[in-house]
């Protein structure tokens, strides 16, 4: 019998139904009165120019054209379209650097292919799109770099004067001697080293491929309020960034935020919200809408940062890590963005894991003539999930070190530093993780049967495990606000403006607030749309919603019960510190006669008139609601372990993904279905840039994948048989114990699956995506060696 | 530019649009008589979200599909799956079987998966997997999908009325 | 570029083959015409100009799927892959054109492809247009003033995304032979994922007496700019006992036959390294 009544229950999620039924409205959804349609004319011949003339003349006179919007009839002020700079407390906003350097439209130069260079507004979009034909853009093309290496030359044109040598990030001397992010000394750590296994790694550029395109409808309307509908993952922090940019205050910048058809980081920050309100201001009175083709998506919103890897491990014999040295290069894409984060946390995730005696983390990003880079699911971490994994495992197939063993014998354990290494282990549940998801494998009995294989068609287990964060405390700020207010019948609307990209946490957070409250989960709602009405919050990133957020209901609801304590205190005669909650009684621990209905208090609150003609009108006191300005004290970092059995075909390289077991350290699963549900998209997500994701250049820069096409995920049929596994050991932090789920599951099958195929050939696929293209080069390579 | 009047029978209800020839099915049941619940994801049929079916239960793509061409024809859509306020068993096991995660390939998946049961009422997971290809999911793996797919299965036999669609 | 609206063209969608054949003859090469549609609105999706196009879904009696021992399969230029894939005959009696109709693209796209608009479309990589093309089709013309014509596919792919279609002509059918003893086919396509455009794939259509090879046409596609017939490999295999030593000879010589390339779904590399191995399964999966 569960302690909890809906904490732990798949309780089936409050949005589907709409959701099932096709009446839930996204942004390309909606229509308004008025409506007018903008198309966004973009760079498709070059990656790298100068535009010598823009002439939107011809244009303008096209059949349905209302406005042609060029760079002079926008805002000139510049931005940084993520939102992670302003996340970055004070004392490290210095250091790090982090910059603006966007404009609504190329600011005279194009830095990458697809760039946004002016607008036409038209009627309809058909007329817009046609228009847009017209423009006529004259450039004068420039060299094109397409990676690190070719960016950092001393003779490359220069991104932006405020970064020389195209760097747009390393870490900074100021924080990190020598730009190093570890301790102890490597050096030392490799002389003391039996096997040392050095190499050089490739990680892809992989893209969200969130399944609702890029739409934003934008207001500037009589009252000189400029409203945006959105789908961002971070409704305050775009809000407050639209204020900035646009000028106006807070309090006239609405940002209403429409159902998120995915996520995943690509709307961590600002898409097109800044064109919309752009032209919105270019057209008072009208709101202009912008449907981006599917296409665009690859070329707006940020991707995975893909980039250049130097690893070396030293081991002892037994096994033991002596010492880890990485350096991560990575491709910044044309623009800042979160130059400073993916660089940064990317060490964070490399030394949180094992229990390396020295450790060196080196991480750069350079400026390049691709399309963005920022936050991705994962931030980092599958990066080094694949790159140090599937090295862990090459080093330990030297040694004769069976991987399980090893590590269960060098993960941190609770007291030792994670991620952030001020910030020691609550909680760590990965020992059952990867026992019981080696037995679901059949790990021991199929390694031994794995071992020495000849034939054409050959097997392989392999494992790969990290752990991650809940929430991105102490390095960024984790604010939340979040109110509830009792109504008088004791149902209970709760107000938070937590985006849901579809994991299923307006349900969690309800269940969280429900089992708080002793309410049933169908008496309270979740406001989360209206920007003038919520609160601050952060926004969805970080694996934070479910942890920090049910931190910030049930502070709230205890805001709600101490003032609810506090009236029936004084009507029962009791301390408030004696009383109790339950099915909306609330009574005297341990005298449940000595109880007061809280319906009809609540009902009271509403309805307070107390009318007594002798004394004069009076009032009782009024409607409860409960208050948090949130701030999590931790970030309880989830582990996990991913299991993958393949097969590969030794003529041709193609690589079949037989079975797949998925163990994850929750602390405590609220809602176990939507656990699942985050295990096994993950898993999609992981799978696809281990095995088939990547977006790819022509020499001069132009994207040659931008399209379902070419650019394949694992379908259906694709997809192993998966089961999973759920760890509950409650974690001290989090809500009912709860950590986070969000990111873990991408970034565990990388190891896993490069681990397996390794265990079934023999040969390491050093850069992403391992293709049988890659595989069977490996194979020739090696039966020629 | 040409223009075609055309006569739809769409969720039961009768139609007559005049379209252009270059519009697409997908544009005219969404911008046109405003059945938006058919979702754009890609425009070149491979994500599958504008799945609608005609006649017989047969998915196509909205999106691939000249709306001129589609004289005469009859066209459900997510939108006309429900009766009433009961929702097709298709669509109760998405529910039940957290199917949906940000819903935006759910229009689309639903009624692939209608399409399926209706021609192989009783699909090994090999079968459903394969033939929910060209319908992309982002969000959940596809694991809860196939699971709803088979309650669906099993939940069909008592479906009232027998139809599938 | 990349848009959601399709490029501005007047659509004609005649509703019996006379006007069709008459609407043809007046446009010539000016008019596009299309039955399922889906590759040219994908064109017309990244802004092709087109002006004019032709829709063909209206014409009737054009949907049919026939057999007999005489006239072989007989496919009009409306019958879907979906409809080839529900037929037994199609199953029982040409593998290798079933199989290409179960991998080919996905079940909406099935419910309105064609067989015919799949050779026409003439590209290397199509996966319908292979099979047919080991099974020794014969595509069927007419036009307003020459009547009905005859081709055979050797000589339809002239070209990348080019055949021997006449501007005025309308393909009306797809014909294949009736099996002949002893004759066998096959197919195999090498995707990245299972629902993707081939990176190679291979038909095979073998005439076995007894242990001996009579007959075989091989076809393999994404290694040039059309499909391409194996001719010194069918050569190799005419005659021969399709043992070990045979098929070695024939999967080293498929590499001079063929000029693959980098592109989007795979490298000449590979392609060069894998056709062999594809080539001999595939005839020996038309031999189980």
């Amino acid at each position: 019998m569960s302690e909890f009544k809906t904490v732990g229950k798949s309780e089936i999620r409050v949005d589907v139904r709409g959701k099932v039924t096709g009446r839930t409205d996204y942004a390309a959804d909606l229509k308004m009165k008025g409506m007018l349609h903008a198309y966004l004319v973009r760079c498709f011949d070059y990656a790298h120019a100068n535009i010598i003339r823009l002439d939107m003349s011809e244009a303008a006179k096209e059949p349905g054209v209302v406005k042609v919007v060029g760079p002079e009839d926008v805002t000139s002020n510049i931005f940084n379209q993520s939102v992670i700079d302003i996340m970055v407390p004070p004392t490290l906003t210095g250091p790090f650097g982090d910059i603006d350097d966007q404009k609504i439209f190329a600011d005279g130069r194009v830095k990458h292919y697809g760039e946004a260079i002016c607008a036409i507004i038209a009627t309809t979009e058909a007329a817009a799109e046609h228009a847009a034909k017209k423009v006529i853009v004259e450039y004068e093309p420039l060299p094109v770099y397409l990676n690190a290496e070719a960016s950092k030359q001393a003779d490359a044109i220069q991104f932006d004067e405020r970064k020389p040598g195209n760097l747009a990030f390393q870490l900074p001397e100021a924080m990190f001697e020598n730009n190093i992010m570890g301790h102890g000394d490597v050096a030392t750590g490799f002389a003391e080293a039996d096997f040392i296994i050095e190499d050089t790694l490739y990680t892809s550029k992989q893209k969200q491929c969130q399944m609702e395109p890029n739409s934003y409808i934008a207001l500037y309307d009589d009252s000189e309020k400029l409203t945006c509908w959105s789908s961002t993952q971070m409704p305050k922090c775009v809000q407050s960034k639209l204020a900035t940019i646009f000028e106006i205050p807070v309090a006239r910048m609405k940002l209403i935020q429409t159902t998120v058809g995915g996520g995943f980081g690509a709307r961590l920050g600002m898409v097109l919200e800044p064109h919309a309100c752009a032209l919105a201001m270019a057209m008072p009175g009208y709101p202009i809408k912008i449907q981006s083709p599917r296409e665009e998506d690859w070329l707006t919103s940020p991707s995975r940062h893909p980039g250049d890897w130097k690893v070396k491990l030293g081991f002892k014999k037994d096994g033991t890590p002596v010492a880890a040295e990485a350096n991560f290069a990575s491709y910044k894409g044309a623009y800042y963005l979160d130059g400073s984060g993916v660089a940064a946390t990317t060490g964070g995730w490399l030394q949180a894991v094992y229990k390396w005696e020295n450790l060196a983390y080196q991480g750069q990003t350079y400026f390049t003539n691709q399309p963005v880079c920022g936050a991705f699911r994962g931030y980092g971490n599958p990066q080094q999930t694949f790159v140090m994994e599937s090295m862990i495992d090459r080093a330990l197939a030297q040694l004769n070190i069976d991987p399980v063993e090893w590590r269960t014998k060098w993960h941190k354990q609770v007291g030792d530093g994670s991620w952030f290494p001020d910030v020691p282990y609550s909680s760590v549940a990965i020992d059952p993780c990867l026992e019981q998801g080696a037995e679901a494998i059949g790990w021991k009995e199929k390694r031994a049967r794995y071992k020495n294989q000849t034939g054409t068609i050959r097997r392989g287990v392999g494992v790969g495990m990290t752990t991650h964060t809940s929430g991105a405390f102490p390095m960024l700020l984790e604010h939340t606000v979040c109110s509830i207010k009792l109504n008088e019948d004791a149902s209970a609307n709760l107000t938070f403006a937590c985006s849901d990209l579809g994991q299923g946490s307006h349900t969690a957070l309800r269940q969280i607030a429900a089992e708080a409250l002793d309410f049933p989960v169908s008496d309270i709602t979740l406001n989360t749309q209206d920007g003038d009405i919520t609160g601050f919050d952060i926004g969805a990133h970080a694996s934070r919603t479910l942890y920090v957020g049910g931190g910030a209901v049930i502070e709230a609801v205890n805001d709600a019960k101490r003032q609810i304590f506090e009236r029936v205190a004084k009507l029962l005669e009791a301390n408030p510190d004696d009383l109790e909650l339950k099915d909306k009684q609330v009574f005297v621990k341990g005298s449940p006669s000595r109880s007061v209905s809280l319906k009809e208090l609540l009902h009271g609150s509403v309805f307070n008139f107390d009318v007594d003609l002798a004394t004069g009108p009076s009032f009782k006191e009024g409607q409860i609601e409960g208050y948090a300005s949130y701030n999590p004290p931790h970030c309880s970092p989830p582990w996990a372990a991913t299991f993958i059995e393949v097969e590969v075909d030794m003529e041709t390289g193609e690589c079949e993904l037989l079975e797949m077991v998925n163990t994850h350290d929750i602390g405590r699963a609220i809602n176990p279905a939507i656990v699942e549900g985050q295990m096994e998209g993950g898993a999609q997500q992981g799978l696809g840039m281990a095995l088939t994701e990547e977006l790819y250049f022509s020499e001069d820069g132009k994207v040659l994948n931008n399209g379902f096409t070419d650019y394949k995920m694992l379908g259906p049929s694709d997809m192993p048989k998966m089961t999973n596994i759920i760890i509950e050991e409650p974690d001290p932090f989090g809500p009912f114990g709860a950590k986070s789920v969000g990111e873990t599951g991408l970034c565990t099958p990388l190891g896993a699956v490069a681990n397996a195929i390794y265990n079934a050939t023999g040969v390491s696929v050093t850069d992403l995506p391992i293709t049988p293209e890659k595989i069977l080069k490996a194979i020739k390579a090696q039966e020629a060696a | 530019m040409s223009h075609h009047t055309i006569n739809l029978n769409v969720n039961g209800m009768p139609q007559t649009v005049t379209v252009e020839g270059n519009q697409t099915l997908l544009e005219v049941l969404r911008e046109t008589i405003d059945q938006t619940d058919v979702k754009y994801g890609c425009g070149t049929g491979e994500c599958g979200a504008c799945t609608v079916l005609v006649e017989d239960n047969k998915p196509i793509n909205a999106c691939m599909t000249l709306a001129a061409t589609m004289d005469g024809r009859s066209i459900t859509t997510v939108a006309g799956l429900a009766k009433g306020n009961e929702l097709h068993p298709v669509q109760q096991a998405f529910v039940d079987d957290f199917a949906i995660q940000c819903g935006y390939c759910t229009p689309g998946m639903v009624m692939k998966s209608v399409a399926l049961l209706s021609e192989n009422p009783n699909p090994s997971e090999d079968e459903i997997r394969h033939y929910l290809e060209g319908n992309i999911c982002r969000c959940t793996g596809y694991a809860k999908i196939v699971t709803a797919v088979q309650s669906a299965s099993e939940n069909m036999v008592q479906y009232a009325g027998g139809d599938a669609a | 570029m990349s848009t959601r609206v399709l490029t501005k063209f007047d659509l004609q969608i005649p509703q019996d083959i006379p006007e069709a054949l008459a609407i043809l003859d007046e446009y010539q090469e000016k008019i596009t015409p299309v039955a399922g549609g889906s590759d040219m609105l994908i064109a017309w999706k990244h802004g092709v100009e087109s002006g004019n196009a032709m829709s063909v879904t209206a014409l009737p009696g054009l949907d049919y799927l026939t057999y007999d021992e005489n006239e072989g399969l007989r496919i009009g230029a409306l019958a879907t892959i979906d409809q080839l894939l529900r037929s037994d005959i199609v199953r029982e009696k040409y593998p290798a054109l079933w199989e290409s109709a179960e991998i080919f693209a996905t079940h909406q796209i099935k419910n309105t492809a064609t067989l015919v608009g799949n050779c026409l479309r003439a590209s290397p990589a199509g996966d319908g247009s292979a099979a047919a093309y080991a099974l020794g089709a014969t595509l069927t013309f007419v036009s307003k003033d020459g009547g009905e014509r005859k081709e055979h596919i050797d000589d339809l792919f002239t070209g990348y995304a080019q055949t021997s279609r006449k501007p005025n002509e309308l393909a009306t059918e797809i014909s294949i032979p009736a099996p002949k003893v002893g004759s066998r086919s096959a197919f195999i396509r090498v995707t990245r994922v299972n629902e993707d455009l081939a990176k190679l794939n291979v038909a095979a259509y073998l005439k076995m007496d007894g242990d001996t090879c009579s007959e075989a046409r091989l076809v393999m596609g994404c290694v040039g700019p059309t499909l391409l017939r194996l001719p010194k490999c069918e050569a190799l295999l005419k005659g021969s006992k399709v043992d070990d030593a045979t098929l070695d000879a024939v999967a080293n010589t498929v590499n001079d036959e063929i000029s693959p390339i980098d592109d989007q779904r795979s490298t000449a590399e590979y392609r060069r390294s894998v056709a062999p191995v594809f080539l001999k399964r595939t005839i020996l999966k038309a031999l189980s």
